[in-house]
């Protein structure tokens, strides 16, 4: 009997996963080179491709038996935490990865496991097109390297309540700090990689723009090795609206990075503002924003912390045994839409922070050198004996014929020589100190059992009944009616400038409200 | 389907290193002679738990090539710790004995890319590149006027210090790595994919930290590197 998949659902799949291909070669091959003494970047990387590969397709299931992808994606858009265009973007990335790898050792043939594939693959599509609806993409490279995810109410209280600042004061000093630290923090929490920090936008301000900074996972919550050291972060997720002058950003990527033109210089910094938010929250919280004296006052104390821990996590670090780190990374990496578990109320440790059986079967290869020309390999030369194709075949950007993620045969529409599922996953096991903190929120630090039964009776104002569907296009139109002065309401509810101004502002009211 | 389509694959060729095509080569043998012997389908085959490949199976392949006398080379440091007689010994900066020298005579030990325009530093070169070293200047503090050598292009082994550092020079990765970015937010100067002849720890030096900032989308162009001189 031929697969469970129609030739048109089948055509669907083959191209975001060539799209998905061409997409990730660009990235890897253009942005940059992750390496690092301390830890075994390359063989954490790949071990946890099979990892995605191994569970995604079961804990994904559990996700949306209580959540679709769609509402997961709508939620995640109207907060900044780690379910975001990075984390969210990158997730058949790493899960074919794994596939790929399994195909090249002849695990697997690429026509097995098709009903898993397609159904990660239509959950990653779908929950990124909900993530990304205010744009109508599905990736930032589809918008030329663009993210525009907000919108306007949350723009324009960003752009009123922003404080301003210039060279040489006060908030501009201490804003520079941290976006330092913050950055080196966050490379260090996720063991080398860039998943903590995220941008997007950018978004027009008059003659200047606004690029909005994420750092995420801050605090003591999913990652067990934060217990203790983070717990002196009061908050897990900040978000940081600058808002530059005589800057262009041309490029935000899909791993959340920016270039711009000319170069990103902090004296072209006019004006920035401090959220926090997450899967518990209304919308973005204000943080020390009363002034720009207080503000640049807690930028310095949440420094501070961050340094404190940089130092306190590196120690805890450097004495991890490779065992150790690789699992730390390979988890990182792993767990990439683990807060879209959070969001649906139903996170679980044993499923995000676990290595499958069937991975850690695979460490004793795992050398460095392997590890090194496993990931390069795959997403650089594309050199793998699966990737190759027909002499005759120029692929997208590298004319090679070689392609990263081998495409599913047609042949599953005719014959019975494809299997549907990888086997359940086991419980998995981690050479790292189980969890043991709390869980840090926008609603306090709560356990597990508390974060997930708030997560799961709580739908924010903005996505309640048909506000969730009251997009940008709607409000053209009607701007002043009492739903959307509701809507805008409900995001403004924290605004310092904007509280209770409903719908009707123009560019030119917020303007003249604006702090700076 | 009577065999794994791999072992029939029309345009596959083997990979580019030599490591990674033995070991996969290895496991597709492997997987294609347990197949084989189970007289099942492939489809009944893939998924049986009784044909898994096991730990000990993977563990055999690299025991089979290390066998060989091959050595690994290393990336992170914790992996020869642990494992000396599975990898090459770290190599130090070579000296040519043959350096160029600048406009005051001076040896040219390096060049680089610069992260970002800044003026140029004269400093103690000290090579950071073990957790020992990172341990004992977090301890007790990063000596005035380091430049600190780094072979890691990453943000985590130097990440308690780097803020301590006058400046940087990395013999690894490019502009757009992890360090290079975190100079570049500390305003700290640096030099990325450095390549050195005969500087050793504790040489005094200045680096042209006042060359242009590399563009990371043009050729390569040695005049317009940073140069790295030997001053004592």
């Amino acid at each position: 009997m031929p697969a469970n998949i129609s030739y048109n659902e089948l055509q669907d799949l083959n191209q975001f996963l060539q799209k998905s291909s061409d997409v990730f070669y660009f990235q890897c091959t253009t942005r940059t080179v992750q390496e690092s003494k301390l830890f075994p970047v390359n063989p954490y990387i790949a071990l946890s491709y099979y990892n995605c590969w191994y569970r995604y397709p079961e804990i994904f299931r559990k996700i949306e038996e209580v959540m679709t992808p769609e509402e997961l994606g709508d939620r995640a858009r109207e907060v900044s935490m780690s379910a975001n265009a990075i984390m969210l973007g990158i997730i058949q990335q790493f899960y074919l990865g794994g596939r790929q790898f399994l195909i090249d050792m002849g695990m697997i043939n690429p026509t097995d496991g098709i009903d898993d594939i397609k159904y990660v693959l239509d959950f990653a599509q779908r929950v990124n097109r909900s993530y990304h609806r205010q744009s109508g993409y599905t990736l930032n490279s589809d918008m030329n390297h663009r993210a525009q995810l907000l919108p306007e109410r949350t723009l324009q209280v960003f752009e009123a309540d922003a404080l301003g600042c210039k060279p040489g004061d006060k908030l501009h000093n201490a804003v520079v700090k941290f976006l330092a630290t913050a950055s080196q923090y966050a490379f260090l929490k996720n063991a080398e990689c860039r998943l903590g920090i995220h941008n997007s936008g950018p978004y027009k301000v008059g003659d200047k723009e606004m690029l909005i900074r994420d750092f995420v996972d801050l605090s003591e919550g999913d990652y067990p090795w934060l217990d203790g050291v983070a717990s002196g972060i009061e908050y897990n997720n900040v978000t940081l609206p600058v808002i530059m002058k005589d800057t262009h950003f041309h490029m935000v990527d899909d791993w959340g990075s920016f270039e711009a033109t000319p170069s990103y210089d902090h004296d072209n910094m006019v004006a920035v503002g401090l959220y926090t938010s997450d899967y518990l929250s209304n919308g973005y919280i204000p943080v020390h924003m009363d002034n720009a004296s207080e503000l640049a006052d807690y930028l310095d104390h949440m420094r501070d912390q961050m340094q404190t821990a940089t130092s306190e996590l590196w120690k805890r670090m450097a004495g991890w045994t490779r065992d150790q780190m690789i699992d730390a990374g390979l988890l990182v990496y792993y767990a990439v839409p683990k807060d879209l578990a959070h969001i649906a109320g139903v996170y679980d440790p044993n499923d995000w922070m676990m290595v499958d059986e069937r991975v850690q079967r695979l460490k004793p290869f795992f050398n460095d050198e392997y590890g090194g020309a496993a990931i390069a390999e795959l997403v650089g030369y594309i050199s793998l004996s699966s990737q190759q194709e027909s002499p005759y075949t120029m692929s997208k950007y590298s004319n090679a014929s070689s392609d990263m993620w081998s495409k599913i045969p047609y042949s599953v529409l005719a014959d019975d020589n494809f299997t549907s599922h990888v086997p359940p996953m086991g419980p998995g096991s981690t050479s790292l100190p189980p969890k043991t903190g709390k869980y840090t929120t926008t609603r306090g630090r709560l356990t597990l059992e508390e974060a997930n039964a708030l997560a799961r009776g709580f739908t924010p104002e903005t996505l309640q009944g048909a506000n969730r569907f009251y997009d940008d296009q709607w409000v053209k139109y009607n701007a002043g009616t009492p739903a959307a002065d509701a809507l805008y309401k409900a995001t403004q509810q924290n605004s310092f400038q904007l509280k209770d101004k409903g719908s009707t502002l123009t560019a030119e009211d917020v303007e003249k409200l604006r702090r700076w | 389907m009577s065999e794994p389509n791999i072992l029939s694959d029309k345009w596959g060729k083997p990979a580019m290193s030599e490591v990674l095509e033995y070991y996969h080569s290895s496991i597709r043998a492997l997987v294609a002679e347990k197949f084989a012997a189970s007289g099942k389908t492939w489809q009944e085959a893939v998924n049986d738990p009784a044909l898994e490949l096991t730990r000990e199976d993977f563990q055999k392949i690299e025991d089979d090539f290390l066998a060989t006398g091959y050595r690994f080379t290393m990336s992170a440091q914790v992996s020869i710790v642990e494992e000396p007689e599975k990898y090459q010994p770290i190599a130090g900066v070579g000296d040519s004995g043959s350096q160029p020298k600048d406009e005051q005579g001076r040896l040219i030990v390096g060049t680089g890319d610069n992260v970002f325009q800044a003026e140029d530093l004269e400093g103690t070169a000290r090579f950071v590149g073990t957790v020992e070293t990172v341990m004992d200047m977090l301890m007790n503090g990063v000596p005035e006027g380091t430049i600190a050598i780094i072979d890691d292009s990453g943000g985590t082994l130097t990440a308690p210090i780097l803020e301590g550092f006058a400046g940087v020079v990395c013999m690894g990765g490019t502009i757009r790595s992890h360090l290079g970015i975190l100079t570049r937010e500390y305003d700290i100067p640096c030099l990325m994919a450095a390549e050195l002849d005969g500087l050793s720890d504790g040489d005094r030096i200045v680096v042209e930290y006042s060359k242009p900032a590399t563009d990371a989308y043009a050729e390569r162009d040695d005049a317009a590197r940073a140069r790295i001189v030997k001053v004592s």
